[in-house]
């Protein structure tokens, strides 16, 4: 032990020896933990690696009776129909244009709520405010969809309330324009309750001595707000974050689907949404991976990057 | 989470055999492909000749083969019975052919994944109820070459004379049910009559029009004019209330108002050539149309986000007098939702609008005779294909006909005047079910299935005089000289045309929306049209008449 | 000073009160809409637009549809099975890896953290995933539905961030006592993680009880359908709302409107009580104080 410590310590590759001894001796330290691993990992082995190589029919030409290893392999046929759709580009930077404002503005959100649930000293309040903030996530999404159609059409009660201050009256969801507002301010209303659950969680965690100091110095509640109980959290917005640029091209076609229409297609049409439409023409199960494989492998690198900045800034990571 | 979940869904349905497994059940479908159908084609010659037609099996069959049978439950039933043998037809149906059937059922909405999974891991029934034409990726001649099912041909031959002589006798429909390689690959469910093809079409408040002592409108001119009336006279915000989900005026596709103008919305055939609506000048005047009556306020205002819920909430609320709709589902459903408020409701069909009085409209909906719902075809895997042939085709007996249709004489049908009536069990239930699910209980007349429909099943199903007068006047169309028949593009064609047309389409709907908003001025379409072009809308078209010529060769 | 604090933080309380209120206000309606619209008289409610205030007419006619199906007991137990052995399996498997993935000087955390997170990015498919629940011969039973998602990786991530945030100093002084992992785990880690554990519980609770489409691939015996998947089939069967051969004017049409509302509320009811049970584990840590430097 003492050998290996004082070979690594000098800097110098210790050759194998030292470098066989350095696992050797972590598995003697850890053993127990490795042994406690063994079901976690042997579930992601069986349940995800193992049906993993389905995802090389992006590559093929998929039959079912071929099956996936002997179908024919088109290369990279499936993606180039894709980039070559007229609409890719547009379709691209919907898709990201959508997940960064959702990033900018409904990420924040649920933090504010906790940080807000968190000043209300009424017990009372507060329950039943988290009980009831949360439940709009449990309505189906066809009927939110419904409500917010419903209110933004003309005559709808919101589109009323705008045109009090000049808006000219027609259906909201008809004008490119006032589709990504519309979605994002209502993905805050579906999930900023159930979003804050995480962070109510996280702020129980945050040390009350330090309130109490910095009452006695006189700090206002804001401040201690924005000095105490924001970097308190921390570690968890920073891995929440990661997690979240990790899906950036994941826009669900659900949503989309059921607020765009042909009019908003210039800034609703996202990647899920066009080959939703394409699917049903025709289901090209090569086509549909391919795209799919497409946006993972942007994602994957997004969230590589996202976490290496994350653990320079303030090391909390992933890895 | 969710979004992996959906993401992971749609994006990869992927099929798999393992090698083992793969090459296992090709093996067990070598074995019965090559016992059931060769090559042939052309009929055998001793019972084509003869047109004794009770020739083949009597019924119920002898046997004591237990067949297995895979099949969706219609929506009618989903609740009333748990799975189809409980249900009184499938119960009767075994005892009438004599052959005991085992079924199992998808979970309602799951038939494409589900077939997709049972298929992969070789797990397959004797006979499968599936839409092999339009539901699996490459078509019904891929499905057979694929080693899934069995291509029909010499079974049909010796074992199915009921449908062998049906389809000599109508060459239209056999051309519809063979592939363009002139297999049998199904069962098919057949609209026996002219009458079960057509229940769509514009529906008009007549109460409405006799108060304002007008016709019902058949040209463009009298639709604009009523429609004014309406809005004036009676304060309908939304005279005319059509559905837009997924794209602006959805029903348009089977040419209601946009038929006017010489075009439709997809592609139709016109002296021998094939066209695509939205790039004819037609079109450009059907746009022109519908701008001005946006302006107007003839149509829903908020006609870009309407979907067939907010049509219902037209109707029931009286904003509307005029909409497009089925026989059933439209004045079935909005005659007791208008009369509702207003009891001297009356909805009536009106016909497909012209340009010019006395013209035949040139489209309107209209459904082919054969419909590839419902269809059945034997697997690879059944190892008596000859006993699930002649099982099926019973079906197409006068015997089976009667029976699919009505069901059991005496029990939900009685023959009065020698028209088979449907008894009180099924139209008026004891037990409050409503007449379309203990239809659905006793016969099969009302959804797809591997017969012949009957024309008096949807004459007694229709409980409104409206309704049934309402077939008659949507039927005067000439929709069946310019509709295309239902073509198969091949495999490989398949995929480009769908990755052309997704573009175009995304394209043809913006352009009708912005320019029918009066976003785009009407003239903007020349360039809309140079567009769609240089996506290549040429090929797509190429594509569609090769389709068509192998269609009409075969 | 500090009078000038004390009238910075009136107001402060005032803006956060009126935040929560209006914000309370907004996500109550949604829910509200749905209870009323389920009672309502469906050609009345089709009719209706603007806010809902109330029920427009009254009909139990929706709750009576959905009901009467007696697929919904059954789904009820299922699905009461799925959650209760499926958060049960998930807490413990997903405790055992968060725990090891939170401690430092592991030389295969990091490595493992990759491995994980990768499978969130990529999947093989239905089919080969069907195929391995069949190899392990866990098809067509309810078990199906749990032992493929033992453990969320999203979960595993959360979990270990909250153990990480447990100060060293805790696991230190346990082995100095002589303490083993597991003892750590359980005496240590676990009881300072209660308000992580009812997320927890909360998330995967909600996940099981929504849960359908994986059931409707992996189980056939309809005995064995969760809630979710027997309600997804009513509402199915209801949306039929334009028959090809129509059918005689039906009230069944209309209700089908109503009985999307009579689905939720059946649906979602139970699962929303369990957030408030939930809530009680909310607690400040409690020990925090007690080590100090």
């Amino acid at each position: 032990m003492a050998n290996s410590r004082a070979a690594l310590s000098n800097g110098r590759p210790a050759g194998m020896a030292a470098k066989r001894s350095r696992f050797v001796r972590d598995f003697v330290l850890n053993k127990y933990l490795y042994l406690m691993m063994v079901p976690v990992i042997a579930y992601y082995v069986v349940f995800h690696y193992a049906p993993m190589y389905g995802a090389v029919i992006a590559f093929k030409n998929y039959t079912p009776v071929k099956g996936i290893l002997g179908s024919d392999w088109v290369g990279l046929k499936n993606f180039s129909d894709f980039f070559q759709s007229y609409y890719f580009w547009r379709i691209l930077k919907n898709t990201v244009l959508i997940s960064v404002y959702t990033l900018l503005f409904e990420f924040p959100a649920p933090i504010l709520l906790a940080l807000l649930l968190n000043e209300v000293r009424s017990r009372a309040f507060r329950r039943t405010a988290q009980t009831i903030v949360y439940m709009p996530y449990f309505i189906s999404l066809v009927v939110i969809c419904g409500i917010i159609t419903d209110f933004t059409n003309a005559d709808g009660v919101v589109n009323h309330l705008f045109t009090l201050f000049g808006y000219d009256g027609q259906a909201m969801l008809q004008k490119p324009g006032l589709f990504r507002p519309i979605y994002v301010l209502s993905e805050i209303w579906q999930h900023v309750g159930w979003e804050s659950i995480i962070y109510v969680a996280a702020l129980m965690n945050v040390d009350q001595e330090q309130y109490e100091a910095a009452r006695m110095d006189g700090a206002s509640r804001l401040k201690q707000m924005f000095y105490i109980t924001l970097p308190g959290i921390a570690p968890t917005i920073a891995i929440m974050l990661i997690l979240r640029i990790g899906n950036l091209m994941n826009v669900g076609f659900e949503k989309i689907i059921l607020l765009y229409n042909p009019g908003t297609y210039e800034t609703a049409d996202v990647i899920s949404s066009f080959v939703y439409r394409k699917g049903l023409l025709e289901f090209g199960w090569s086509y549909s991976s391919a795209v799919g494989l497409f946006n993972s492998v942007i994602n994957l690198a997004l969230l590589i990057a996202a976490n290496a900045v994350s653990r320079r800034v303030n090391s909390s990571s992933l890895w | 989470m969710k979004k992996m979940l959906t993401a992971s869904l749609i994006v990869t349905i992927a099929g798999t055999l393992l090698a083992a497994c793969s090459s296992k059940g090709g093996n067990e479908s070598e074995g019965n492909a090559a016992g059931g159908s060769p090559v042939a084609t052309a009929p055998a010659s001793a019972s084509a000749s003869s047109s004794t037609d009770t020739s083949g099996s009597t019924y119920p069959l002898k046997t004591d083969k237990t067949l297995t049978y895979w099949a969706e439950m219609t929506g009618n039933l989903v609740g009333v019975k748990a799975s189809l043998d409980e249900v009184p037809f499938f119960q009767e149906w075994q005892k009438k052919t004599g052959v005991k059937l085992k079924f199992s059922s998808p979970p309602a909405g799951q038939a494409q994944q589900t077939l997709n999974i049972m298929l992969a891991s070789g797990e397959l029934p004797d006979m499968i109820e599936y839409d092999f034409l339009n539901g699996y990726p490459g078509g019904p001649e891929k499905a057979i070459a694929d080693g899934y099912i069995l291509k029909l041909n010499d079974l049909i031959d010796k074992d199915a004379p009921n449908l062998k002589k049906y389809l000599q006798e109508h060459p239209d429909i056999d051309k519809m049910v063979k592939t363009d390689n002139g297999s049998y690959y199904a069962f098919p469910f057949i609209r026996g009559d002219e009458y079960l093809q057509v229940f769509q079409g514009p529906i008009i408040r007549k109460d409405w029009l006799d108060d304002l002592g007008l016709p019902v409108p058949e040209t463009i001119d009298d639709w604009t004019n009523t429609l004014r009336a309406f809005k004036e006279k009676k304060g309908a915000s939304a005279p005319l209330a059509v559905n837009s989900k997924p794209r602006f005026f959805n029903e348009s596709g089977n040419g209601a108002f946009i038929g006017a103008f010489g075009v439709t919305r997809g592609f139709y055939q016109q002296d021998g050539v094939v066209k695509f609506g939205p790039a004819e000048s037609g079109f450009k005047e059907y746009l022109r149309l519908f701008q001005q009556w946006y302006k107007e306020g003839l149509i829903d205002k908020n006609i870009a986000t309407a979907d067939s819920k907010s049509v219902d909430s037209n109707w029931a609320s009286g904003q509307t007098g005029a909409s497009i709709g089925n026989a059933g589902g439209g004045i079935g459903k909005w005659q007791p939702l208008v009369a509702a408020k207003d009891p001297k409701a009356v909805l009536v069909a009106a016909p497909y609008p012209v340009l010019h009085k006395g013209d035949t409209p040139m489209f309107g909906q209209r459904d082919n005779p054969y419909s590839s719902g419902g269809i059945v075809a034997v697997t690879t895997s059944a190892k008596d294909p000859e006993l699930a042939v002649k099982m099926l085709d019973y079906g197409y007996s006068d015997e089976g006909r009667m029976f699919f249709n009505f069901g059991t004489e005496g029990t939900s049908y009685n023959m009065v005047n020698g028209y088979p009536k449907y008894s009180d069990l099924l139209m008026k239930n004891p037990d409050g079910l409503a007449p379309a699910q203990a239809i659905s209980l006793y016969t099969r007349g009302s959804y797809n299935g591997p017969f012949i429909q009957d024309k008096r099943y949807a004459e007694q199903y229709f409980a409104l005089q409206t309704q049934r007068d309402a077939i008659d006047i949507w039927k005067k169309t000439d929709a069946a000289k310019y509709a295309l028949p239902p073509l198969t593009p091949t495999p490989e064609e398949s995929s480009e045309f769908a990755t052309i047309m997704n573009d175009i389409n995304t394209l043809v709907d913006e352009m009708t929306l912005k320019i029918i908003l009066g976003d785009e001025p009407v003239d903007k379409f020349d360039s809309y049209v140079a567009k769609m072009k240089s996506l290549k809308l040429d090929r797509a078209i190429e594509i569609e008449t090769a389709a068509l010529k192998r269609y009409n060769a075969r | 000073m500090k009078r000038e604090a004390g009238w910075l933080d009136r107001i402060f309380d005032v803006v956060v009160h009126a935040i929560i209120l209006g914000l309370v206000a907004v996500t109550l309606y949604p829910l509200l809409y749905v209870l009323f619209a389920s009672f309502s008289d469906s050609g009345g409610f089709l009719a209706h637009r603007g806010f809902l205030w109330r029920p427009i007419g009254f009909d139990l006619g929706a709750y009576d549809s959905v009901l009467r199906n007696p697929g919904i007991l059954i789904g009820y137990r299922n699905t009461l099975f799925i959650v209760v052995a499926g958060v049960a399996l998930n807490l413990v498997m997903t405790a055992l890896g968060a725990y090891v993935l939170s401690r430092k000087n592991v030389l295969w955390n990091n490595a493992f953290m990759f491995l994980i997170v990768f499978t969130m990015f990529f999947q093989g498919g239905l089919v080969p995933m069907y195929l391995v629940v069949k190899g392990v011969g866990l098809l067509d039973s309810l078990w199906s539905t749990i032992v493929p998602f033992a453990v969320s990786t999203f979960n595993l991530i959360i979990m270990r961030t909250a153990f990480q945030s447990i100060p060293d100093s805790l696991e230190e002084s346990a082995k100095i006592d002589g303490a083993n992992h597991p003892t750590i785990l359980l005496r240590i880690v676990l009881p300072l993680s209660l308000p992580v554990i009812a997320v927890m519980i909360l998330y995967y609770a909600v996940d099981k009880w929504n849960g359908w489409f994986y059931a409707s691939v992996f189980i056939r015996d309809r005995d064995l359908f969760p809630l979710q998947l027997v309600l997804r089939e009513i509402l199915i069967a209801n949306a039929t709302d334009s028959m090809s051969t129509g059918a005689s004017a039906g009230d069944r049409y209309q209700l089908g409107e109503t009985i999307k509302y009579a689905t939720i509320v059946v649906a979602t009811a139970p699962i929303l009580c369990v957030y408030p049970f939930v809530q009680r584990f909310f607690v400040k840590g409690v020990m925090v104080g007690s080590l100090k430097g």
